[in-house]
């Protein structure tokens, strides 16, 4: 497969969150607007660019029988630095994503592609993976939020789209999320369908 | 007084699953049979109830009198794998039947991010030990309630004729909403 | 090499590593966060007690008052933090009072988790500036009509059990602080 592949299949193919149905906890959970989405996703990137770096280049180093508690220490320090940054650099963004920065250490995603894939492949490949599948991540996180935000205040990252628009409550609660996952995995599943016809 | 609140804010105004979207990923993955369900439920609970009295220790005896904070989550996660390998290497040991129940659903605990959540909300709050216990009992009750009310659900849904593109993962997400919606009808049980 | 050997090996080589990043990660973030923090509660403080220049930090039988002073050096009111639960979470306030613990003088919310159109009213200008000169004495009450008394204040329409709780926790923190002082 060629390198531009291996990025794309992240974004649609093997969408993380449409199609692999992972990392469904900070999808939902810290959704309620656009920016809130994308910092999640950025940070997620981050973590899974770093790791997937370090798992891929020192995979030979790494004995099998304690490769996934390796892996973990690494994912938990990544995560800490991104923790630690966004505290000290965006506060505000830092206290709305409250408990779900330090739960990316256990979002599947990140485990998921240094076990399936960073191991296994060269340190160019793992790369382009983990960049494809941040950036799918971020598609459905932005995705999302900018749908919630958007009936919800009718808004788009802060900025009016629909003037006076009457507030729905319900989209920046819970249920609101898991309702607009769920009609986004249809349209992805009925797009999809279109696309292969 | 203050624990019976703890343990109903963390099973139901709060629970885990349907307001902090914690343990979504076996929420979808193991609800689709009753008995699964209740089974990886109390798997959690009883993780979960060790989890907390574990990391509060681990917390409060290591890393806050070593002034080394910023090893939390390290710390925490592998004390959560750890202990999830003792507890399956235990119950083999001791009872054969519990494991034959509970064994399968053990390994995906620890990345059940309800766990970490867990120990990261007894740091937050300032639970006292005892509090902490409850609440880790509470919120594993919490989960199992969820889980089971969806599996209920979905068994049911095996009859029904469900769109295609919301076959799967888009129908359960949208009776999870329902789910909440009908949860938020327990909020304000505590503030009053 | 013998395997088990490299395994503790591996495992020693990256706690060291991680150990290392972290460190310096604390000593890079841990001013910053600080900063930021002593910014919040600044920022917070003269929100509550607009007539103060200047504010001190005060610890008295167990309660942390901020005592804001005027350009003369005068007291001018006490701000403090008060917290519990409403009605989907935790509600976290700064508030502050006048000298004598008669009225206060403001309320903002730091933070709080309840329903959005409804219960989080409580962190808007209407709900707020309630608080501003209303009266403890003998405490705080609602009511569901239009406030009359110069202790009272309308509870927000569709979120009664909010409102309950701000009075509550205020209420609670108040006769604290009277206790303490």
């Amino acid at each position: 497969m060629s390198l531009f592949r291996e990025v794309t299949k992240g974004l649609w193919k093997e969408n993380p969150v449409f199609v692999m149905v992972l990392g469904m906890c900070p999808t939902l959970a810290v959704t309620t607007n656009a920016i809130y989405g994308f910092s999640m996703a950025a940070a997620t990137t981050f973590v899974l660019i770093s790791s997937s770096l370090v798992v891929s280049v020192f995979k030979r180093l790494i004995p099998n029988q304690v490769r996934i508690a390796t892996y973990t220490v690494i994912i938990a320090t990544f995560v800490t630095v991104a923790h630690y940054f966004l505290k000290a650099n965006f506060p505000p963004i830092s206290k709305a994503l409250g408990p779900y920065v330090p739960l990316i250490v256990v979002n599947c995603i990140i485990l998921g592609r240094a076990e399936a894939f960073a191991s296994k492949n060269t340190v160019i490949r793992s790369l382009a993976d983990a960049v494809g599948m941040g950036l799918g991540f971020m598609l459905a996180l932005v995705a999302l939020g900018a749908m919630r935000e958007l009936f919800a205040y009718g808004e788009i990252f802060g900025y009016t789209v629909i003037p006076n628009w009457h507030p729905w409550a319900i989209m920046v609660l819970p249920a609101g999320a898991f309702i607009s996952l769920g009609l986004l995995v249809a349209l992805f599943h009925v797009i999809s369908k279109k696309v292969k016809k | 007084m203050n624990l019976i609140l703890i343990f109903i804010a963390a099973a139901i105004t709060n629970n885990f699953v349907l307001t902090y979207f914690l343990g979504i990923c076996p929420f979808i993955g193991v609800s689709n049979k009753l008995e699964s369900a209740f089974g990886m439920g109390m798997a959690t609970t009883f993780v979960m109830t060790l989890a907390a009295t574990v990391t509060w220790l681990i917390n409060n005896y290591l890393l806050i009198p070593f002034k080394i904070e910023f090893l939390e989550y390290v710390a925490f996660i592998l004390t959560i794998a750890s202990l999830v390998q003792l507890v399956e290497m235990f119950i083999r040991k001791v009872s054969p039947e519990l494991y034959r129940a509970l064994g399968i659903y053990l390994p995906l605990i620890t990345t059940n991010c309800a766990i970490l959540g867990l120990t990261l909300f007894v740091v937050m709050r300032k639970y006292e030990l005892i509090e902490a216990i409850v609440f880790g009992f509470g919120a594993g009750v919490g989960f199992t309630l969820a889980l089971v009310l969806m599996a209920g659900i979905r068994e049911e849904l095996e009859f029904a004729d469900v769109p295609e593109p919301f076959r799967g993962t888009g129908i359960t997400l949208i009776i999870a909403g329902l789910l909440a919606l009908a949860f938020m009808g327990f909020g304000g049980l505590i503030g009053s | 090499m013998n395997n088990a050997v490299r395994m503790i090996l591996v495992l020693i080589i990256v706690g060291i590593f991680s150990g290392g990043v972290l460190v310096s990660v604390h000593n890079y973030a841990n001013p910053l966060i600080a900063d930021n923090e002593d910014k919040a509660l600044k920022d917070a403080v003269y929100k509550v007690l607009p007539d103060a220049k200047n504010f001190r930090k005060i610890t008295k039988n167990g309660i942390t008052l901020y005592e804001g002073l005027n350009k003369r050096g005068e007291v001018v009111g006490y701000a403090f933090k008060a917290g519990g639960f409403g009605y989907q979470g935790e509600i976290e306030m700064i508030a502050a009072i006048d000298p004598d613990l008669k009225e206060l003088k403001g309320m903002e919310v730091l933070g709080s988790s309840e329903t959005p159109g409804l219960g989080a009213e409580i962190t808007n200008e209407p709900f707020k500036k309630q608080f501003r000169g209303l009266s403890v004495l003998p405490e705080i009450t609602f009511t569901k009509e239009k406030a009359t008394g110069r202790n009272e204040i309308q509870a927000i329409t569709g979120a009664t059990i909010s409102t309950r709780a701000v009075v509550r926790i205020l209420n609670k923190e108040i006769g604290r602080i009277r206790e303490a002082l």
